[in-house]
Formats: structure tokens, sequence, C-alpha cells
């Protein structure tokens, strides 16, 4: 099957002050239909970056290179008209925060009605019957749909962004920490309600998240990113066996679990992204480096059949 | 009250805090003549009847979701907050209603880092001058009158340094000058670590204090912590939603769920045999690191209810999955049931018609009425049967009686049972399961 998503080569620089931010670098990744994808990530390593310049919201002068290909079209040569058509149409966001999303002046109603009638020509009437509709099917009482958004628990609240971000059938669907802000057992209640959303309508999920626990839950591919630079791709399955970037490995030992029986991680911190380190990103941190590593950039290179590392010495881990 | 730890675990050393049944209520802010019209004060039960000691060097984990009141525990421990009513005991001293000058001796010896070390620290205050600051505002009870001699700020200077060193903020004569904005987030909090540790206190008060870090500094902080306690014989109270973390960490945990303590003991042994159903659950959402052990979760329903106005008998019943007819179902438990049923259209058929819209309904205590004057009394006693059928057995069985009374439908609970805190084996549990 074609790839719905093809992210080619794409660099995002934020302009600042002190110089350019390269939040990303020549990042490859791709997603099929049907499939979830986690991007993982560190402060800083460029994971939300990524979601915004798929949806096109990056702040402007940011430096954007390379190809975003949705379903063959180049996002990144749309116009901010045609963009604006296919952001929530074609591919929804779902934010970490939903009173970030949630106009508090306006009431649920009003969300969903804006929201359909600014894409389809529909009369008021259906435009507000395909609300109700979308809030029953989040479990939410129809007679609320006149409530304010302070009136919602904090997990009623993004059950109402899901239905905001899956009203108009997007095809993608990018969540961006979609339940930290949560507590533990709503987190558990809406990560089930995407997975079968995602079953119902056959939609990708791109699921941004620094919570490797959660990526073990609910994805199938995933996507390691460390300072801007993605250092490992593959199935859910591969990198939680068989991880063959150190950064990878170091991460997956950091976790903490019930098993956990002896802390581990990482030495030193995150880089500095205006002056990133030369060769691998990763290599002041790395237990493994070498001297190629501080010369050299190692290319992405598939070790198996759709496990790709960007390691000097991937092999060595095989 | 309760100290049963003492038994279970004789090789603790002295008590360092005891909270004996501690209330916080918050009065509920409200427009001035809906305060006039309201008999009652609507007060938030944040913390409700704790009790719980921790003895010297010992790492006690306060857990629960947000909202349940473990952060104001641990305010009102430090005496951060004022305690509506119960006992605060400090080293044996009861600190619950001192205040100026005592207070301030005593917080040499109680210190408290938050979860956010970018907020804990002034980014305008030199890292080295931030960790010394709290020797200058206690300066006098080290016997130090002149606190402007370069004697002391020598002092201070030398102590700062050496306090850097040992919570790893090295090198420490180069971060001495940098300012929080130069720092990593792993370096702010080893820094609100060292600000809080240059006291020397006894007792620290964790409040999330590595959930914001990335994971690869996580354990770093955490390791430092356990260090701490092994060379000072501090004691901690851990305050965290992460029970993995509490379980790694902690020597004994105390679940809370809506302001009261469920289940408190050793954290092994709630961790291998957890018994109140609501740490059961809360084990059982834990994300478990291996794709091949994906499992169908059962969830709790629903979220944390209003702290306003809590439900009676145990506050977890609405939500337990392992609830009894006894465990305190009132009138709007049905109300909430029906709402939900209504809200789905499969389910409800026209249902809504004779029991709808919600707003009919009156709860008070264990009574449920339906005040809409239907015109078929008798079909809506039939379609409250109908409904009740689907609702959870224990809730059906907890209805005493559907009977009408001048074309109201009302539903009468049966109270429920005293709940209690009950000794299993070295643990205390709030559950009617055990009593």
């Amino acid at each position: 099957m074609d790839p719905m998503l093809q992210v080619q080569d794409l660099s995002v620089h934020y302009k600042t002050r002190r110089g350019f931010v390269r939040a990303l670098e020549e990042l490859r990744l791709d997603a099929i239909q049907g499939e979830t994808v986690g991007v993982v990530g560190e402060t800083g390593s460029g994971k939300s970056t990524l979601g915004k310049a798929i949806l096109g919201i990056l702040p402007a002068g940011t430096q954007v290179d390379g190809k975003i290909l949705f379903r063959g079209r180049d996002l990144t040569q749309l116009s901010n008209q045609m963009y604006r058509r296919l952001r929530g149409e074609e591919i929804a966001l779902i934010f970490q925060d939903p009173m970030t999303r949630l106009n508090p002046l306006m009431t649920i109603m009003d969300h969903f009605v804006e929201e359909i009638r600014d894409h389809e020509s529909v009369s008021a009437d259906e435009a507000r019957r395909r609300a109700r509709e979308a809030l029953v099917s989040m479990g939410i009482h129809e007679s609320r749909i006149k409530n304010y958004p302070h009136e919602f628990s904090g997990g009623m609240r993004q059950r109402i962004m899901i239905a905001l971000a899956i009203v108009l059938k997007p095809s993608l669907l990018i969540a961006d920490e979609p339940t930290t802000s949560l507590d533990v057992i709503v987190e558990s209640q809406i990560l089930g309600i995407l997975q079968d959303l995602k079953r119902a309508y056959s939609m990708s999920l791109l699921l941004i998240t620094h919570n490797l626990g959660i990526v073990a839950e609910v994805c199938d591919r995933v996507a390691v990113l460390y300072a801007g630079k993605l250092v490992e791709l593959g199935p859910v399955r591969d990198i939680f066996r068989k991880p063959l970037h150190p950064y990878t490995q170091g991460l997956l030992s950091s976790i903490i679990h019930l098993e956990t029986k002896e802390l581990h991680s990482i030495e030193g911190s995150p880089p500095n992204m205006i002056a990133p380190p030369s060769g691998c990103r990763f290599h002041p941190r790395c237990p493994y480096a070498q001297s190629i590593c501080v010369e050299r950039l190692p290319p992405l290179v598939e070790f198996e059949p759709g496990h790709f590392a960007a390691c000097h010495f991937g092999d060595k881990f095989l | 009250m309760i100290s049963p730890d003492r038994l279970a675990q004789p090789e603790l050393g002295d008590e360092i805090l005891r909270l004996d049944n501690l209330n916080v209520h918050f009065p509920v802010k409200m427009p001035f003549v809906q305060r006039l019209l309201q008999r009652e004060k609507a007060v938030v039960h944040a913390v409700d009847g704790v009790s719980f000691s921790i003895h010297s060097g010992e790492i006690l984990g306060l857990v629960g979701e947000s909202g349940c009141g473990k952060t104001t525990v641990g305010k009102a421990s430090v005496r951060l907050l004022n305690p509506t009513s119960g006992r605060i005991f400090f080293a044996g001293q009861d600190i619950s209603k001192i205040g100026g000058r005592s207070l301030r001796t005593l917080r040499r010896k109680m210190q408290i880092i938050f979860q956010d070390p970018h907020a804990s620290l002034n980014p305008a205050m030199a890292i080295g001058r931030a960790i010394g600051h709290p020797l200058w505002i206690h300066g006098s009870e080290f016997g130090i009158q002149n606190l402007s001699s370069t004697v002391f700020r020598e002092r201070v200077q030398q102590r700062v340094l050496s306090t850097m060193r040992e919570v790893g903020l090295t090198p420490e004569e180069q971060l001495y000058d940098k300012f929080p904005g130069d720092l990593s987030g792993g370096q702010k909090q080893r820094a609100v670590i060292a600000r809080a540790l240059i006291l020397e206190p006894d007792l620290l008060v964790v409040d999330e204090g590595v959930s914001m870090l990335d994971m690869s500094i996580r354990a770093k902080v955490l390791e430092l912590m356990l260090d701490l306690k092994r060379q000072h014989g501090l004691t901690y109270l851990f305050i965290t939603h992460d029970l993995a973390t509490a379980k790694f960490i902690c020597d004994r945990l105390a679940i809370m769920y809506l302001g009261r303590i469920v289940e408190i003991g050793p954290a092994r042994d709630i961790y291998a045999d957890p018994k109140h159903p609501y740490t059961k659950a809360l084990l059982q959402v834990v994300p478990i690191p291996d794709p091949d052990k994906r499992k169908e979760k059962v969830l709790p329903r629903g979220e944390v209810p209003d702290a306003v106005h809590p439900p009676a008998g145990c506050r977890f019943h609405p939500r337990c999955p392992a609830v009894l007819p006894s465990c305190g179902w009132e009138g709007r438990d049905f109300v909430d049931f029906l709402d939900e049923h209504l809200s789905d259209p499969k389910r409800a058929g026209d249902d809504e018609l004779v029991l709808g819209p919600i707003e009919n309904w009156r709860t008070n205590g264990l009574v449920a009425s339906l005040e809409a004057k239907p015109l078929n009394i008798e079909e809506a006693v039939e379609r409250v049967k109908a409904v009740l059928a689907e609702a959870p057995i224990a809730m059906a069985q907890a209805i005493e009686s559907v009977s009408t009374h001048k074309r109201t439908v009302i539903i009468h609970f049966r109270p429920p049972n005293e709940l209690r805190q009950t000794q299993v084996g070295d643990r205390i549990v709030e559950c009617l399961l055990y009593q």
C-alpha cells in the first residue's frame, strides 16, 4: 500500500535572536493507512515540531526544507487557503491541553458548528445534528452541548476535543501528548477511545509522546527522535526487543515500571540546539562513542527489514 | 489513632511526622447573592480525616490522582497550609497551631520541593545565591549576629559549594554564578534540592519532584534522593501520581482517593497484593513497556467526582468494579446512571419521554424522585425498574423501594454500612470487603 504520509528529508530551523535552532534535520518518516506511528523523544527532540510542520502551523519566518507528501501532495508548497481546507478535513490535531483548543467563551455546540461550516456548506441544522452525533459517540449527553468548556471535567474536555477532531472524518490524526495532562486512569480510557476510533474509521494516528509505556501499548511502529534527528525507526516489537541505537537503548532502560529493579539513566544532558554536536548528535552522551562518531554523521541504515537506525555501530547490536 | 507500622517494622527510627485525623477544607468562592441564599457553606473536602506517621530514615509515598488531596497533605505537613482540624506532630511536638517565630525555626527542619524546578527558582538570582539564601534567612539560628560580615559570607559560600558538590551540581565553581535559564531541567531540580538540603532538614516533602524531568535524567535525581537518605538519614514524604516510581523509591505507600487514605502499608506488599479496588485499578493502568504484554484493562468508570459533595459511604463506590450493595449508594448515583443511560440513544429508546429530562429528578441523600408528574405513573415506575435492571447489580440491590406518592416516583436506597479502617496483615485498608 502507498503510504498516506511521507515526510522526506524534512528540516525545520526556527529563527531566534541567538541564531537558528535546528529543531529537525533531514527527517524521513511515513505512515500507511490505519497505522499508529509513535513519535518518541524527550524535551527538545523536535517531536512537537514535526506535528506542527505537518499541519503547517509553524511560526512565521521558520525555515522549512524537504517535502511532506500527503496522499502524494506536497504540503510544504500548499497555499494558506488550501492548507485551511486540509486541516480538520484531512488532517486533525489533538493537543495536550484541551483548554488551549477550546474557546472558553464559546459553547461546545458553537465549536462544532464553526468547525463543520468552515469546511462544508451545510445548513446550521445539519451541522448541529452532526455535532450532537459526534458528542454522543464520545459518551457525553447531548443536552450538555450548550455548556461551556469549563463546565466539563478534564477527561470530558479531552473527549470533546477528540470529537471535534474527528467530526470531519480526517484520515490522519496527529495526537501531541494527548494524555499527559490527564490522570492515569482517564489516560487509559482516552487511549482506549483513540484505538477504537482508529479501527472504526481506519484512520492513521501519529502519536507524539515521551511516554514509552504508552507507545508499547498502542503503537504499530515507532520513530525515535534525538536532538532533531531520527535515530531509529521500526516495528514496535523490534524497537523494544532489539533497540539498535544506543539512545533508544538508554531510553528504554531508563523507563521506571513496576518490575524495575535498578535505576538506569543516560549520562549528560540534551545538547544545545543552536550549535548541536558534530557527527552523531548523541556522541557526547553515548557509552560506545568512537572517533568516527565525532567526525561523521551516521546515515539511516536499514539493518533489518523495516528496522532503521542511524548509528555507525548499529550492526553490533543485531 | 493508628500506628501499626511500629509493630510491622520494629527496626524503624523515631517518629518524625505524625498526622492525627487531619482535615483541610477550603471554602468555595461564590457570588455574594448566592452566598446569602445558600444556608450551608460549600467547602471542598480536600483532606478528610487523614492519619499516618513517618519514621526517621523512611520514605513514605503518598499516591493518588489529581484532586485527591495529596499535595494538600504535603503542604499541611510543613504548615504551608493551616489544618481545619486534627493535629500534626513533628518530632513529638504538636505543630498544628504554632506560628510566627517558632514555626520559622521549625521550617529549618522541614523542607518542601515542588514539581516545577523552573518555577521554584528566581530567574534573576544566580544559582549559588539561591542555594545559599536559606542560610541568610535562618542565619540568626546558627548563632550569627552580623549577617553582613565577611566571615559569614565566606562560610555561606563554602557551604553552598559543598552542597552543590553533594547533589552533583558540578563543576560547582562555574555553575555558582549561572542563572536558572542557563541550566538544564535536571540541573535546576538539583539546585532546588541543594537549596532544601543546605539547612540540613530532618524531613523533606517532595511533591511530584521528578514528574517534569525527562525519562533519561529522572533516574539520576531519584538516585540522588536515595543517596541522601542513606548518608544523612533523611526522611521523605514522597508525593506522586506515578505508582511505578513510588514503588521503586518508597518503603511504605499510602494510596489516597478524594481526601481519604484508602490503603496504607509496605510498598512491596501493596504491589504484590493490592487490597483496595482503587489500588488495584491504579496498578493496572501503569503502562507495561512490552508490546507483547498488551491486554484489555477493566477500568473504573468515569472520573474522580467533585470534592465539594463527595459520595456517601466509600468515596470510590460509584466507580468501583467490586462494589457491594452496602457501599454507600444514594439518590444521585441513580440519577447519574440514568443520565448515562439516556445519553446513549441505542439503550435509551424513548425512555427520555417518560423519565427525562434529567433536570426533573431531585435527590436528597438516600432518596431520588421524579417531580415531573408523568401522565402514566405506573409506566414511569416500570421504566425505572427496567433501567435498574441494566444498572450495576450492587446499585439495584441497594434499592429499598420504588414507590409513588401523589404522582411522584420515589426511589429509596438502604442506608450504607459504616466504613471503618481495617487492619489486614500489616496494612490498613478502608473497604467493606475486608471488614
